[in-house]
This record gives structure tokens, C-alpha cells and sequence, in this order.
């Protein structure tokens, strides 16, 4: 591959610039100021993780490009820095993260059925068939992000899978709504709760978190009428990975109540006690959901059940690894988006987030998508450039500078940096 | 599947065996085949093998491969070490350690609480203690090396 790509990059440029772009790749200069691959280390801690990603080996999945891996039974893959720079994020490369280790291999849509049971007048079983052909089909655009996307962030480091920043994806997802399938049940009063289960199970006993995995939202919701019960994801049925054949989408949530492979939905009349509700997937009760060592081991810690996603924004190009030559314009490019709403401004700054420039925003995909942006940048010298993006939602929402600590390792989403070595125009510098 | 990676450990969870076996019945559909992993060697970007799509309504990706992680020490026989991811693999593959950041005796030890107390793996005590004192002497921000 990496013969493939530098011929490329020879028949493209010219020779001049060619030369230096190639200069910083070849030899020790280019190891030492970069992140080639053989010189990760093999983990990170007890420092915050300094790389994107993940910094695990790869690995081949049914259906997927080689991703990170974080674990293989159950199986989570982090997506790499690379595939963020579309607006919609490959479904080959999509991340995954399942909980429980007896996941479908093979589906069965014959057998397969949703059932809607539990406290509603007309409980139902949809074949796949009445799913595309009885119910009126939608789409939306939405953000899939892990609860702990960014944990290995953390300082002091919790316990837990340490994503880098790759757990999350963006997709259009096509399906049924959610509220027709409810209204046509017909939820009667006294429902609390709405709890969603898929076909993965634990080898635990019977009753633990380790036997199933439940979520559940409530019925006053106002997610519920935007969720999508969804069987197409950016056009094609979803990766059996990702929830083949239908998965819940939560638009604007934490990517724990998107629940794959869902057969059950259940209308509650008492809170749903289950582990992944009640003891898992819990925020403290404080802004950001930020809390401190010390407060949790005093157990004063009030915690709810996790919802919205805070609003992020990410650098994707230029990723650090090669020198920019000075006197070239660099595309400085991303994404961004908020479970709170649509992001309405990002913003870039050249100097460590000392002082901001508007950043140009992309095609607006809806309130939930990844939004595109990108900034035109000339650096002024030569030498470090630390830059950093901000983004603003809706709701007047903008990231922080300050990180967050919880013991889940949860809501990740301070101000992003990237390092930028600008190099000099020729090789007698000075200046 | 080879289940000769898959070092159980004994009797964990024959409890749980037939609890699990009645939630299928009742609440599973299209389990035709669940659970699948096979044993493969990481680093080769081999593709895992793909079934030749058959007629009919069954949807299949084949297993999903394992990568039966190094543990330390790397070389040679170490009790610790093999009864600790004997313990581990009886839910989910051993590479859980290698995902964890270093962690501090302490934390090792809710890890192994949490495992007990609130999955419901049965580990006697005294295996219990050399397992956190195993996780620690290699996986520590002091001890961990890879």
C-alpha cells in the first residue's frame, strides 16, 4: 500500500513539492517528528492517551474494513481517524461495541420477529416483511456515538474500554417510526417506560447484567416520536455488526439506547431495575456530569441514566503526521455535531485556542448528523502550530475547554488540538 | 469453532447454563447461529472466511475471529497467569485486560468484585486474590510493559 500511495503522491504533485512531502516520511527525521505506525506504543496510561485513536492492532471483520480492535469477544472495533471525512461514515468502517459475547452470526428472517408486548392493548409480531411493506418508511440523519467515546482521555484513567476518539460514526438510517409501532399497539395508561432488547445474551445467570442487556426510555419522552426502528443504514442493510436486521435509532442519544438486532419491545408500568438502567450507564446529577475521585469514593455522587450527546467538534485533516511547507494554503477540514441540536457556528483557532476564526460550514444533513466544516488556513511562520475547533449548537451550547472526569469515563468533549509542523520554503531556512 | 482456545472455567456457570436455554426458548428469534468465534492469528489482514450466500432467508457472516491475547509473562508456564484467563474467558476473551488502561491494585480489585458480586461468576476467594494480585503485578501504571 504505502508504494501504491507515494507513486500516487509522485504522479500528482510536482517535484519540488513532491521532494517535500516525501522528505519527512523517509528516514529518522520523519519517524521522530511523526506517528509512524511501528513506533505506538502498545498502550497508553497512566497518562491521558495523546493519540486520536485507539492504539490497538487492527483487525478484519465479517463486513468490515480493518478496524481497531479494543476486544474481539464481544467484539468492539474502533473506527480510525481517516473514514471521518466524509459526512457519512462507511459502513465497513463503522465502529462496534457489543456487551455481551453471544451475538448473531446468522439471522434468520423467517423466524425472525419485533414483538411489542407489555402494557398495550394489541401486542404484535412483525415479520421483516410487514416492517418495509405495512408501515410508512422515513430516514434521518444521526450521530451513533459510544457513551464512552474519548475515554482514554480520562485523569486520573478509568476503568473500561479506552476508546480514542473513533467510537462514533455517522449514517443515514432509513426504518419505521418508533410511534407508529407504539400507537398501533396502543400504549394504556399507567405506562412508564418503554425497554428495548435485542438478540444478544451473556453467559451470566439469569437477571444480571451479564445475562442480557436492557434499555429502556421513558414514555414522556420526546425522543420517542424522532426514534426510527431502523433496517437500512447509508442505504444498505445494516453491517450484522451494527444490528442486522433491525436496529433503534435515538437521535441526538448516547449510542446505548440504540439497541441491535431488536426483537422485544416492552411497555413498562414500573421503572425498568436492570443493570444496564439502574447501575450502568449512569452520569453524576452536575453539570457536564463531572464529578472527582474523592466525591465518588464518599459515595455523595447523585447519578442519572445518561441521554443527550454535548456538542463536539473534531479535526480530521491535516492529522500532524507530515510537515505543511510554508507558503501553502492548508485545508484545514472536519466535523462536528450535538445531540442537543444542530451546530450552528464552529470555529478554529491557529493558536491554541487563544483566539477564534469562523470555520465554514458544510451541507446542513439535519439536526443530529455530523456537519462538515472546513478553514482555509496560511500560516504566518514557520515552526509549531497548535490549532484547535470549537463548536456551537443550537441551544447556545459551545465546548469547553476544561475536561470532564466520572467514574464511567463518560461525555468526553473538550476542545480538540491538533499539532502542525509548518516547514520552511527551502533548505537554507533562517528565517 | 475451536474450542480448544476456549479455556472455560469449570463449572462457573452451570447454574446459569439452563436459565439461559429457557430465555431462548421464549424470547429468541433467528438464534439459528449465535455466539460463533473461531481462533485466527492477528496482524495477517487475511479476510475472515465468508459462507457462499445460500438461497433462502437465513443471513450469515460466518465467526467472528478470535486473537487470544499475550499475556505476561510471555514466555514459559505461570498459574497466575492461566487461572486468571481461564476466569475471564468464561465471559468474554481475556484481551479485556490488554483493553484496560494500567490499573492501580485497588482498581483491579473492584474490577474482580464487580465480576462476582455483581455478574454473578463464582470465583472463590482465594482465586480471587490471585488474580487481583496477578492483574497487578503485571497491569499496574508501575508493572505494565506492553
Amino acid at each position: 500500500m504505502k508504494g501504491i500511495s507515494r507513486r500516487a503522491v509522485l504522479k500528482t504533485l510536482s517535484a519540488g513539492a513532491a521532494a517535500a512531502a516525501a522528505g519527512p516520511l523517509a528516514g529518522t527525521a520523519g519517524a521522530q517528528q511523526g506517528n509512524a505506525p511501528d513506533r505506538l506504543p502498545t498502550f497508553t496510561g497512566p497518562g491521558a492517551n495523546p493519540y486520536w485513536g485507539n492504539v490497538g492492532p487492527v483487525a478484519t471483520y465479517p463486513q468490515k474494513v480493518p478496524l481497531l480492535l479494543l476486544t474481539d469477544r464481544p467484539v468492539q472495533l474502533e473506527t480510525p481517524r481517516y473514514f471521518f471525512q466524509t459526512p457519512f461514515t462507511p459502513n465497513g468502517a463503522f465502529y462496534v461495541r457489543w456487551h455481551l459475547d453471544d451475538i448473531p452470526n446468522t439471522v434468520d428472517l423467517g423466524e425472525w420477529r419485533l414483538e411489542i408486548s407489555g402494557n398495550v392493548e394489541k401486542p404484535a409480531k412483525y415479520t421483516f416483511d410487514a416492517l418495509l411493506n405495512s408501515l410508512p418508511a422515513t430516514t434521518v440523519a444521526a450521530v451513533n456515538q459510544c457513551s464512552g467515546n474519548s475515554r482514554s482521555r480520562f485523569q486520573p484513567r478509568v476503568a473500561g474500554g479506552q476508546w480514542g476518539n473513533g467510537a462514533m460514526g455517522n449514517a443515514l438510517w432509513k426504518g419505521v417510526r418508533l410511534a407508529d409501532v407504539l400507537a398501533g399497539a396502543g400504549v394504556k395508561a399507567g405506562s412508564v417506560e418503554v425497554q428495548f432488547q435485542g438478540l444478544d445474551r451473556g453467559k451470566g445467570p439469569e437477571g444480571r447484567g451479564s445475562n442480557a442487556f436492557l434499555k429502556s426510555l421513558e414514555v414522556s419522552n420526546p425522543v420517542l416520536k424522532e426514534c426510527i426502528l431502523a433496517y437500512e443504514m447509508n442505504g444498505e442493510p445494516l453491517p450484522m455488526l451494527n444490528g442486522f436486521p433491525v436496529r433503534l435509532v435515538v437521535p441526538g442519544y448516547f449510542a446505548t439506547y440504540w439497541v441491535k438486532a431488536l426483537t422485544n419491545i416492552r411497555v413498562l408500568e414500573k421503572p425498568d431495575e436492570n443493570f444496564w438502567m439502574k447501575t450502568g450507564y449512569r452520569i453524576p446529577d452536575t453539570a457536564r456530569g463531572t464529578t472527582t475521585p474523592a466525591e465518588v469514593k464518599a459515595g455523595t455522587v447523585k447519578t442519572v441514566p445518561i441521554g443527550r450527546m454535548p456538542v463536539r467538534s473534531f479535526i480530521i485533516t491535516p492529522d500532524g503526521e507530515t510537515k505543511v511547507p510554508m507558503g501553502m494554503t492548508v485545508n484545514v477540514r472536519g466535523i462536528a455535531f450535538s445531540g442537543e441540536g444542530r451546530v450552528t457556528r464552529v470555529e478554529v483557532s491557529e493558536d491554541d485556542a487563544k483566539s477564534w476564526l469562523p470555520a465554514k460550514l458544510g451541507e446542513d444533513l439535519g439536526a443530529y448528523s455530523f456537519r462538515m466544516w472546513e478553514f482555509a488556513w496560511k500560516p504566518r511562520r514557520a515552526g509549531l502550530h497548535v490549532l484547535a475547533v470549537r463548536a456551537t449548537d443550537e441551544k447556545g451550547n459551545v465546548q469547553p475547554d476544561e475536561g470532564v472526569w466520572n467514574p464511567g469515563g463518560y461525555l468526553w468533549n473538550r476542545i480538540e488540538r491538533q499539532h502542525v509542523m509548518v516547514g520552511t520554503e527551502n533548505a537554507g531556512g533562517g528565517r | 469453532m475451536n474450542m480448544g482456545e476456549r479455556r472455560l472455567a469449570p463449572g462457573a456457570f452451570l447454574a446459569a447454563a439452563g436459565a439461559v436455554a429457557l430465555a431462548g426458548a421464549t424470547l429468541l428469534y433467528a438464534q439459528s447461529e449465535t455466539g460463533d468465534y473461531e481462533q485466527r492469528n492477528l496482524g495477517a489482514l487475511a479476510q475472515p472466511s465468508t459462507p457462499a450466500p445460500a438461497p433462502g432467508a437465513k443471513y450469515s457472516v460466518g465467526s467472528y475471529p478470535l486473537y487470544w491475547p499475550q499475556l505476561e509473562p510471555a514466555e514459559g508456564k505461570d498459574s497466575d497467569r492461566d487461572l486468571t484467563a481461564g476466569y475471564c474467558n468464561a465471559c468474554h476473551s481475556p484481551r479485556y485486560i490488554l483493553m484496560q488502561p494500567p490499573l492501580t491494585h485497588d482498581q483491579w480489585a473492584g474490577e474482580v468484585t464487580k465480576m462476582v458480586k455483581t455478574f454473578g461468576i463464582e470465583i472463590p476467594e482465594a482465586d480471587q486474590t490471585r488474580i487481583i494480585n496477578y492483574l497487578t503485578a503485571h497491569y499496574s501504571p508501575e508493572t505494565r510493559k506492553r
